[in-house]
């Protein structure tokens, strides 16, 4: 009982803070206070973890089961994830110290952080769908905040594909909510009939294109490379860390496990590694460094969404867990090297090594360089990615990734602050000190969950020979793109956006012309013979009876 | 032709008259007396319609209900016409024209 | 207490109608700085009486029917409240509270005088559109109803020229004349009904049609009917009164004329086609009714976005909303809608319908409100130069925006419960084209949101100089009904009963068990 009392709290303090905000002396406070925000939904994840039998669920309407519940995927992103919006929260305040609107700031990040937390905890249609559009619609906020013409035009970007990727997603869950006998909107129940439901395929593809959009799968996902650099750099942080991630647990969530789609599987994990390829190709192109870490997001999530999909071609649950396990430190350590460019950003060169050394540590981990987190992660996927084309290529993404990170870290230590006395601040360096640890390490405390034993690894040449050569490889090719990469063509920040420059003059037309229609429909007699048209329009089909 | 069919085509007609005059007629006195053709062609038709009867009193010759309605509909009517022509004078006091339709971009 | 409520059913339909009446009358003879306070004490108590007759309602779990002074239909005219009829009483009264709390600092007799024009007229006619609205939820004889809403129409009309001048002037005359017009199609149905059935009272008419086939003249009747309140309703095409008449009002009257009066014509054809003549629900005019609210969706949508004020594009955003509630026609009339409902506990299209009717008066008129204190304490209401009104105006751009919400249909609001329901039943009617054009209209909603939200909220450039305070009540008002259209959504839906009660749910095709 009290334990469902705390996990109430998990979302009932971010949205305390947020009506805290509408008494102005509080919201201008609210930046030192983001940091608490999140620890409820912390301490939650940890009691559910520690003891697996106390998973709890809060059930709002028992009749359609509306409510929260918790389960081991849930309970893994959920606490990863409010780790990282603490730290990020952490730094926010240092960051956005001393500049405007850190009131709005605070409200957007509260209102991010509130559906963020709350998509890993929904149990039914409703409240998913709910959370899900909070993360994604307050994110605008965040996005969009400094208010420079380039942050708004990402805003609109941004915030378009959102609004899309909630409309598919819509569709996706009344097709759901039909398919399904009784009144249950628990998603576990909906979800158990889908592979009976005579539009399976058409439920299929907008689930996946829904929450591929949100987790940047390709085509889709030219929303990152242009929202995240954007963003401040503690938004970036949990953009690219946590909201990503609202996808991959709706991937998680709502596709069928048990049922064995191979077709549907083999497509997703088509769309992951074209994706994981996609990304790094555009990424190595791009100079600023937070583009390159945002396709570098797309590419990982790539990875993720190859490893649901080998999953779900077989009917296999270990999927889920290994998907989990490495979504779980990319959350981490990608939102630990966001908050990494800003400490760059306000380093002096020649004190970069402290900051470089971990941060190149956490990149390659990326890749999979032992003995890191993201190690770990590489080996809880090998078993669903299997040794074969699939395994070979998930292998030579990784040597993809090494390459990308090396040439993240070549573009971040070139954003250092050009002041030689500059030091990055406290409240900034101590965040990503955290993050840092906790990617590297918290992965290893979620070994027994993927069946492996951290000390037997550790050991096991082979294994470690598997994490190393596509490093290796990732090296070389790293040389070959410091050699010849200026000869590579320019691509701009979300790639293929560029193809759609031109739609607004088509729109405009289309608006003009039903402004015309409009004026003459306003016309005294054009109106009042609509009228009578519409009169006969109505009693004409009366005549003909059924 | 019995007087109740005489009398629907005469209302018949006024409605059409009515509602040609209240569509295309330009300028708003003509219009509102226009509706005034179209209400009293509605009305006639209500007292065809009572004088056939074929009401609850049925048998008594003619129906009084609809005569009780189109003395409503006349207070009703008469009541519009004020309120349009007053309306109107307040216009025309105001601008001098004589009809309501849109100034092209007053609104924007 | 609440059996007593029962009990007294009858005599409360006679107060809703006596007590707007009789406080207009009063106002009237009294005058001057009465005026207001007798509006605003009516309010209070017209609210209670909304509240006892829903209460009274739900209760009885049956319709509530009185004769006036012992007369039966067709000689006497009867009333009639059922579930649907109480939630618009309801809302009716809910959104009067709101504008008159709102209205007092617009309409107040200036010091040192006795009585001004504009706070005279606005205060009686509030009470008598109150009235009016009453009337047309609670009659149950068409040309009773006919009464109502040109009563209606002629309170709704002063209200859109209060400020007098030439532009308004003319919007209300346009408004005026396009609204006789339909009303007298609808009195040519009604007589032809009356010929046909030889009486006008709806639960007679209902009864001696039966389940026979209607006769021609029946059919032409519905035609006209429908087609005279489409007009006054604004259904696109014929809506061209809509965007002079409400942009122009002041926001108060605004708000009424765009949460109530365009929805109490709906209401009528809700009662022709449901409560009358059921067998039209399953012809093709039903679809014909909701490919006009389709395009009236779509049409209202884009016009809004392209509006350079932001009054302009609350009213075309209310010709848009308007045609959601069309689409519940083809819907609920489905055949195949019947067997599902029952399998599902599904309350369907006639809900959602309901829902979208009571969210949306109480979003539209919070968003007015919200734009007219907007454009009082600017001194204009150009989207383009409303940059920063988000600092200034906090709380009022707040309620705008959750009401917006509302409208574009985002969780957890009334709007988006109303389309979640309607997007179920038409995939549950295999109607998949209706569930486009929905999620297109959201599609559209959001983006004309967006240009006046991005807007408000930029940080760039200097703070707006206000020309006015803005009192902080009032934006309490608008807040508190922005937060009901929203907190309609988290209301359990098996609590919707209410919606239901006094239909013939076997026939409509959809039942809570």
């Amino acid at each position: 009982m009290n334990f469902n009392l705390l996990f109430a709290l998990a979302l009932a303090t971010p949205v305390a803070l947020l009506l805290a905000c509408l008494w102005r002396p509080a919201r201008e406070r609210m930046l030192s206070l983001l940091v608490l925000a999140p620890l409820p939904a912390l301490a939650v994840a940890l009691v559910a973890l520690l003891d697996a039998d106390a998973m709890p669920a809060l059930m709002l309407d028992p009749g359609r089961q509306i409510g929260l519940s918790l389960d081991q995927p849930g309970a893994i992103l959920l606490g990863v994830a409010a780790l990282l919006w603490s730290a990020a929260g952490a730094y926010a305040a240092t960051y956005l110290r001393g500049k405007p609107h850190g009131g709005r700031f605070a409200i957007f990040w509260l209102l991010t952080l509130t559906g963020s937390l709350g998509v890993f905890v929904a149990a039914d249609l409703l409240s998913f769908y709910l959370t899900f559009a909070l993360v994604s619609l307050a994110a605008w906020g965040l996005v969009a905040h400094d208010d420079t013409p380039g942050a708004r035009r990402a805003g609109v970007i941004y915030l378009l594909l959102a609004v899309v990727g909630e409309v598919l997603l819509l569709l996706a869950f009344v097709l759901l909510d039909v398919a399904s006998p009784g009144a249950s909107l628990a998603i576990d129940t909906v979800v158990a009939t889908l592979p009976e439901s005579p539009w399976l395929a058409a439920t299929l593809a907008l689930l996946i294109a829904g929450f591929g959009l949100k987790a940047g799968l390709a085509p889709l996902h030219v929303w990152l490379p242009v929202a995240h650099p954007a963003a401040p750099m503690p938004a970036s942080a949990v953009l690219s860390g946590v909201i990503v991630k609202a996808g991959i647990i709706g991937l998680i969530r709502f596709l069928p496990w048990d049922a064995g789609l191979d077709w549907w599987g083999a497509a997703l994990t088509g769309i992951g590694l074209v994706t994981a390829f996609y990304a790094v190709a555009m990424g190595i192109v791009q100079s600023n460094p937070k583009t390159v870490l945002a396709y570098s997001t797309a590419s990982q999530m790539g990875l993720v969404a190859a490893i649901l999909g080998m999953g779900l071609a077989v009917g296999d649950r270990e999927a889920v867990t290994a998907g989990t396990v490495y979504a779980a430190h990319h959350l981490l350590a990608k939102g630990a090297l966001f908050l990494a460019v800003g400490v760059f950003a306000a380093t002096a060169r020649r004190r970069l090594w402290p900051v470089l050394v971990p941060a190149a540590i956490l990149a390659l981990g990326f890749a999979g360089l032992p003995p890191t987190g993201g190690f770990l992660a590489k080996l809880a996927a090998k078993p669903v990615l299997g040794s074969g084309l699939v395994g070979l290529l998930a292998s030579l993404a990784a040597a993809g990734s090494t390459l990308l990170m090396i040439h993240f870290l070549y573009r971040a230590a070139a954003s250092a602050s050009p002041d030689p006395g500059a030091r990055a601040a406290a409240g900034l360096v101590w965040p990503w000190w955290l993050l840092f640890l906790a990617a590297l390490l918290l992965p290893w405390t979620l070994a027994p969950l993927a069946g492996l034993s951290p000390w037997s690894v550790m050991t096991d040449r082979s294994l470690l020979w598997s994490g190393l050569w596509p490093i290796l490889a990732g090296g070389v090719l790293a040389l070959a793109l410091q050699r010849w990469g200026a000869r590579l063509p320019r691509v701009p920040e979300g790639d293929l956006l560029a193809l759609f420059t031109g739609s607004p003059r088509w729109a405009n037309a289309v608006g003009e012309m039903l402004e015309r229609t409009e004026t003459w429909l306003r016309q005294w007699p054009v109106a009042g013979l609509s009228l009578l048209i519409l009169t006969l329009v109505l009693w004409l089909p009366m005549l003909t009876r059924p | 032709m019995s007087s109740v069919t005489l009398f629907g085509l005469c209302g018949a007609a006024l409605v059409g008259l009515g509602l040609y005059g209240l569509i295309v007629l330009p300028g708003a006195l003509r219009r509102i007396i226009a509706f005034n053709l179209l209400g009293s062609g509605v009305f006639l038709l209500f007292g065809v319609i009572a004088r056939r009867g074929g009401g609850v009193i049925a048998g008594t010759g003619s129906d009084p209900v609809p005569q009780a309605l189109i003395i409503t509909g006349l207070v009703v009517a008469f009541a519009a016409t004020a309120l349009a022509v007053a309306l109107l004078r307040r216009l025309l006091q105001e601008t001098g024209r004589d009809d309501w339709d849109e100034d092209e971009r007053s609104d924007r | 207490m609440l059996s007593n409520l029962v009990a007294g059913g009858d005599r409360l339909l006679v107060l809703a109608l006596i007590l707007p009446v009789a406080s207009l009358m009063l106002a009237f003879v009294l005058g001057g700085r009465h005026a207001e306070r007798i509006a605003l004490a009516t309010l209070p108590i017209g609210l209670a009486v909304a509240v006892a007759i829903a209460a009274a309602v739900l209760h009885g779990d049956a319709p509530l029917h009185t004769d006036l002074g012992g007369w039966a239909p067709p000689l006497g005219v009867a009333l009639r409240a059922d579930g649907l009829s109480a939630i618009m009483l309801l809302t009716t009264a809910v959104v009067m509270v709101a504008v008159g709390l709102f209205a007092r600092a617009d309409f107040q007799v200036p010091p040192g005088t006795t009585e001004s024009r504009a706070p005279f007229a606005f205060w009686t006619l509030l009470l008598a559109l109150w009235a009016a609205l009453n009337a047309v939820f609670l009659g149950e004889d068409l040309f009773n109803l006919y009464v109502a809403l040109e009563l209606l129409t002629f309170a709704a009309i002063p209200l859109v020229c209060l400020d007098g001048r030439a532009q308004t002037l003319a919007a209300a005359l346009r408004y005026l004349v396009f609204a006789l017009l339909g009303s007298v199609l609808y009195l040519l149905g009604a007589a032809l009904l009356y010929g046909a059935y030889g009486t006008l009272d709806i639960g007679q008419l209902a009864a001696r049609i039966g389940g026979d086939p209607l006769e021609p003249a029946a059919l032409i009747a519905a035609a006209l009917m429908t087609a005279g309140l489409l007009a006054k309703t604004a259904l696109f095409p014929v809506h061209l009164w809509l965007p002079p008449a409400h942009a122009g009002a002041p926001a108060a009257a605004s708000a009424l004329l765009s949460a109530l009066a365009v929805k109490a014509s709906f209401f009528l054809i809700l009662r022709i086609w449901f409560d009358v003549m059921p067998e039209l629900l399953a012809q093709m005019a039903a679809q014909v009714l909701a490919a006009l609210g389709a395009a009236a969706i779509l049409f209202g949508g884009v016009l809004a976005l392209r509006q350079a004020r932001l009054k302009m594009l609350i009213a075309y955003s209310t010709i848009a909303q308007i045609g959601y509630l069309f689409l519940i026609f083809p819907l609920v009339a489905s055949p195949e809608t019947a067997p599902l409902a029952e399998l599902r506990n599904a309350p369907g299209a006639w809900t959602g319908g309901a829902l979208q009717l009571v969210s949306h008066a109480c979003a539209k008129a919070a968003m007015f409100m919200a734009a007219g204190l907007i454009a009082a304490s600017l001194g204009h209401d150009r989207i383009r130069d409303l940059g920063g009104i988000g600092r200034a105006l906090p709380m009022t751009l707040f309620a705008f925006g959750i009401a917006g919400m509302s409208l574009m249909g985002l969780p957890p609001s009334g709007g988006f419960m109303a389309k979640w329901l309607l997007l179920l039943a038409a995939m549950q009617c295999g109607q998949w084209w209706w569930m486009l054009v929905i999620l297109a209209g959201g599609l559209l909603t959001g983006a004309y949101l967006y240009r006046v939200l991005a807007t408000a909220l930029s940080t760039q450039g200097p703070s707006p100089v206000l020309v006015k305070p803005v009192d902080r009540s009032r934006e309490w008002v608008v807040l508190g009904l922005a937060l009901i259209s929203v907190l309609l959504g988290l209301v359990p839906l098996s609590s919707f009963s209410l919606i239901q009660i006094g239909r013939d749910v076997s026939g409509i095709g959809v039942g809570l068990p």
